[in-house]
């Protein structure tokens, strides 16, 4: 049974900070996310990778957080959709979601804006294909996705814009 | 009385924020102190009699609190449909028998998910397993095994009949006398499910003074809190269903479900807050689906198109409990006659026990199937005959004014706008038809149409919506309205037309929503009338307020009322801009001299407000809404005729709201139910073997991705208005765009290489047999 599962220690930094936790080797990084740390803004659609609902950044890149290992992340730097908005202020990618009709119900939004993030930083310009390279793991039942399109190369068109 | 600041207008979503910052706490996300886990004992039978349930070793658990199975209820039996004719027929958990794999058995509370799972594994339960059935035509048969028995009503030698609808009005043999042609085609569609991102999950915690509070991820709390006082045996006073944010429903999370109860018995017994959240493969595999149905349909017409007579019969898989079995019935016949005009129908529906799970409303609820149906035949009646599909539309589309035959009347009807926007649009007449053009080698492309109609609001419980509006001291406004927002945002345009009423700002209106303990009733999100019920009761809530600072302002600026008008969260003399009142100074005012009174307003609106209740499930009798929306959808696809495999390239949607009260809301749901349309036509399906669902994650069940993107354009008819002041009949968005569209892309089939497709999914398979290329 669970309870008497071995804990090990770990040092997790999440948004830059950092948090000391002792966790058992078959804890998910979505777990100790959501359960320990009380960051629940990245949501559990199904707990075995079909949904991205679950996406954090590891490192800058995206990763399915029901499916890594919380002790697996140590020494790695885990960005989540609560570290995005600084002092209260959104990102370009948080304010296009809102302004082109993004978001509906919002449980896959905060998935789909770390997706994003991590798809602009590495490409500020990125046309429909790469939209579509970046989000197609991520399941959405509201939008049919065409206002998520649009809302990631409005995103794109405002930062090369703003410069 | 002036122009429109805020209806109408593509105004970001209220709850937007929070959702893009993961603020926004869903169901999912509480925890509350002391928390225990609960998860659900399920049948492995598709059919069987419970023998003996053995929870003492489950007991012994560490951390295992609670246990509960049905001998631990008060027996009370709860149904989606709880009338006279239809008494609730489910018990909360199984009593003495199972009648589908997945039935709730017994319930376990733990300190942790582990101890839960363990104490599941070693509750020991004695099934006698009974013989089972699960097709729905076989399940009618004398000789079948009895689920239930049939409906005392139903003088029919058949077994397991849960409901029957029936309806005609007219000759209908006359009227097949009289056709020139005549066509029957038998149409089935298939299982489909919801696929709401957030699962089904609840928190109860039953607190020391003997209040019950529940969160759960929902369609409406007032259903629930009736619906769980009535099981737990409790009063409503000691019930509260409060307000998360939910992650999807589309029909599927509007009944009572065994987890809530469970959560809530749970909890009533450990004295601990209780939350079960469900695994998506328990959802895929126990929870409810759609209703596929099967309908065979009999047309007559004379040799220019007129539609003279039509016979209906369909049959609805329920599964193993009523629930929405006798709504889809119902339903089926009322999309079957809302667009055309069919002077002679004949319409009977039976919804069948079988031992699958109960079935639950889905998005359109019998819409797709019974338009899928309709519309495909009348395709090949229009080329039986040599007439053109549009024409032949046209022809029998209803205008406006039209009384249908329950009654109701379509008031001002744009289908035949639709019908003529979509036209010119997609220049449907230079596409359609067998030309050489796109339609040789590997790769062809087709366009097809179908139309389609939907209710806006019926009379089912809660049957209406209260609303208050509170004025602040500093001229800002509280709404208080029991709408649950699920993502079509309630919210917001509840929110817009306080705003346009009041000439307040949007971000100086806050909401208070869904909870059944400080919010005014609603009528919930599932019966297609939020915009128009609780729209309408919002209006006259905010209008209250405006009369009350219009008279405390006649008074103090000496002026008749008529003159009055508000901008900018002031009261002004039209025409005289230097007399005015703030908001700020008229509520102080109101307080000074209405000894205390901070001005609060109350609306409520009911739809069809003589009428004492909904129609006749059984009969049809009775009236059914007073507001019905009307649309046309093309689409345009490519068929790769080597691999039979179908791309969506282009959906329109024309289609008549009334008026869009946020544009940016309603193309997001013609989106959604575009996207959700394409999944139904080519990608999902519950496959389901003996009661048993085969492909119970989202890997096996295929829903559209971003991959399978469908361009999807829009085309507004509008024929109703928002005038501020008086009443307004917008018309529903939120489920009537998944069926057209569905019919559409099968006729668009046909119309790229002539394969006629009977049955949902339009699967590969289908097409290459229909092209001859396998067997």
């Amino acid at each position: 049974m669970g309870t008497t599962h071995r804990k090990q220690l770990l040092s997790l930094s999440v948004n830059g900070e950092i948090y000391e936790l002792a966790v058992e080797c078959q804890e998910t990084l979505l777990e100790v996310l959501r359960d320990r740390l009380g960051l629940t803004g990245t949501k559990e659609g199904c707990g075995t990778g079909e949904c991205g609902s679950c996406t954090v950044l590891l490192d800058g890149e995206p990763i399915l957080a029901c499916l890594m290992l919380a002790l697996d992340c140590e020494n790695k730097e885990i960005e989540t959709i609560e570290g995005l908005a600084r002092g209260g202020r959104l990102t370009q990618i948080q304010e296009s979601f809102l302004d082109k009709g993004g978001v509906q119900c919002g449980f896959c939004t905060p998935g789909m804006v770390m997706a994003s993030t991590a798809l602009l930083k590495r490409n500020p310009n990125p046309n429909r294909e790469d939209v579509m390279e970046s989000l197609e793991g991520h399941l959405c039942r509201c939008t049919g996705y065409n206002k998520i399109m649009e809302s990631v190369l409005d995103a794109a068109k405002s930062c090369s814009e703003k410069g | 009385m002036g122009e429109l600041d805020y209806v109408g207008k593509r105004i970001p979503r209220k709850d937007g924020p929070d959702k893009v910052t993961g603020r926004a706490v869903y169901t999912v996300d509480l925890q509350l102190k002391n928390m225990l886990v609960g998860r659900i004992l399920r049948s492995p039978h598709a059919h069987a009699r419970i023998v003996h349930i053995d929870t003492e070793r489950a007991l012994q658990v560490p951390g295992v609190k609670a246990i509960i199975t049905g001998q631990d209820t008060l027996g009370i039996k709860h149904g989606f449909v709880e009338t006279p004719r239809y008494p609730a027929d489910q018990y909360v958990l199984a009593m003495d028998t199972v009648r589908f794999v997945g039935e709730e058995v017994a319930a376990v509370a733990a300190t942790n998910l582990y101890a839960a799972d363990e104490a599941l594994r070693l509750i020991e339960v004695t099934y006698e397993p009974l013989p089972a059935v699960f097709d729905p035509e076989a399940a009618m048969l004398p000789g079948a095994p009895e689920i239930h028995s049939t409906h005392p009503k139903v003088k029919e030698n058949l077994v397991n009949i849960g409901g029957k609808t029936t309806s005609q009005w007219g000759d209908v043999e006359a009227g097949f006398e009289e056709a020139d042609h005549v066509r029957e085609d038998r149409f089935e569609s298939h299982l489909r499910t919801h696929g709401y991102l957030e699962p089904q999950v609840t928190v109860a915690s039953y607190e020391q003074d003997g209040k019950l509070n529940v969160w759960t991820s929902s369609q409406g709390p007032f259903l629930k809190r009736a619906k769980l006082a009535k099981t737990l045996g409790l009063p409503f006073s000691s019930v509260r269903v409060q307000k998360a944010y939910v992650g999807g429903a589309f029909g599927g999370k509007i009944d009572l479900f065994s987890h809530e109860f469970c959560a809530a018995a749970l909890s009533m017994k450990t004295a601990r807050p209780v939350k079960i959240t469900t695994t998506r493969e328990e959802i895929f595999s126990a929870y409810r689906h759609g209703q596929p149905l099967i309908v065979t349909l009999r047309t007559g017409v004379k040799k220019d198109g007129t539609l003279v007579a039509q016979q209906i019969k369909t049959i609805n898989n329920a599964g193993a409990y009523r629930s929405s079995g006798v709504v889809v019935i119902f339903l089926a016949w009322g999309f079957a006659m809302i667009p055309y005009r069919i002077p002679n129908l004949k319409y009977e529906g039976y919804s069948v026990y079988t031992n699958n799970s109960p079935r639950t409303p889905q998005r359109g609820h019998g819409a797709p199937q019974i338009r899928f149906a309709v519309e495909s035949q009348l395709d090949m009646i229009a080329e039986d005959l040599g007439l053109d599909p549009i024409d032949i539309r046209m022809k029998n589309a209803r205008n406006s004014g039209e009384t249908l035959p329950n009654g109701d009347n379509v008031h001002n009807c744009g289908l035949k706008d639709c019908i003529r926007a979509i036209v010119e649009h997609t220049q449907f007449k230079t596409k359609f038809g067998r030309q050489p053009s796109g339609k040789e080698g590997r790769y062809r492309k087709g366009i097809g149409i179908g139309v389609s109609s939907y209710f806006g609001g019926s009379l089912i419980y809660p049957n209406s919506s209260s609303v208050s509006v509170k004025m602040n001291d500093d001229g800002s406004a509280t709404l208080l309205t029991g709408a649950l927002d699920i993502g079509q945002g309630a919210e917001t345009i509840h929110s817009q037309i306080v705003a346009e009423e009041l000439k307040i700002p949007m971000e100086e209106i806050q909401v208070v929503a869904a909870d059944t303990e400080t919010t005014p009733v609603d009528i919930g999100s599932w019966i297609s009338g939020n915009a128009y019920v609780c729209g309408n009761a919002t209006r006259v809530a905010a209008m209250d307020v405006r009369q009350q600072l219009f008279e405390l302002a006649a008074r103090e600026l000496e002026a008749n009322i008529e003159d009055l008008e508000v901008k900018d969260k002031a009261v002004y003399v039209k025409g005289s801009p230097s007399e005015s009142l703030s908001y700020r100074e008229l509520v102080a005012l109101s307080i000074l001299k209405r000894r205390g009174d901070p001005v609060i307003g109350n609306g409520h609106w009911r739809t069809m407000r003589d009428t004492p209740t909904h129609p006749s499930l059984a009969t049809t009798k009775g009236r059914w809404s007073e507001n019905y929306a009307f649309d046309a959808q093309t689409a345009e696809v490519e068929v790769d005729t080597e691999t039979g495999k179908v791309r969506l390239l282009k959906a329109v949607t024309a289609h008549d709201c009334g008026f869009p009260i946020n544009p940016m809301l309603v193309e997001g749901q013609i989106d959604g139910q575009v996207s959700m349309a394409l999944g139904h036509a080519f990608m999902e399906e519950v496959m389901m073997e003996r009661g048993r669902t085969l492909n119970p994650n989202w890997l096996d069940y295929r829903m559209p991705t971003i991959r399978s993107i469908a361009e999807s354009e829009h085309l507004d008819v509008i024929t109703e208005q928002y005038r501020i002041g008086e009443p307004y009949r917008t018309k529903e968005v939120g489920e009537g765009y998944v069926s057209a569209i569905l019919a559409a892309i099968a006729n668009a089939i046909y119309d790229a290489v002539g394969v006629r497709l009977f049955e949902t999914p339009f699967t590969p398979e289908k097409i290459l047999r229909g092209l001859g290329k396998i067997k």
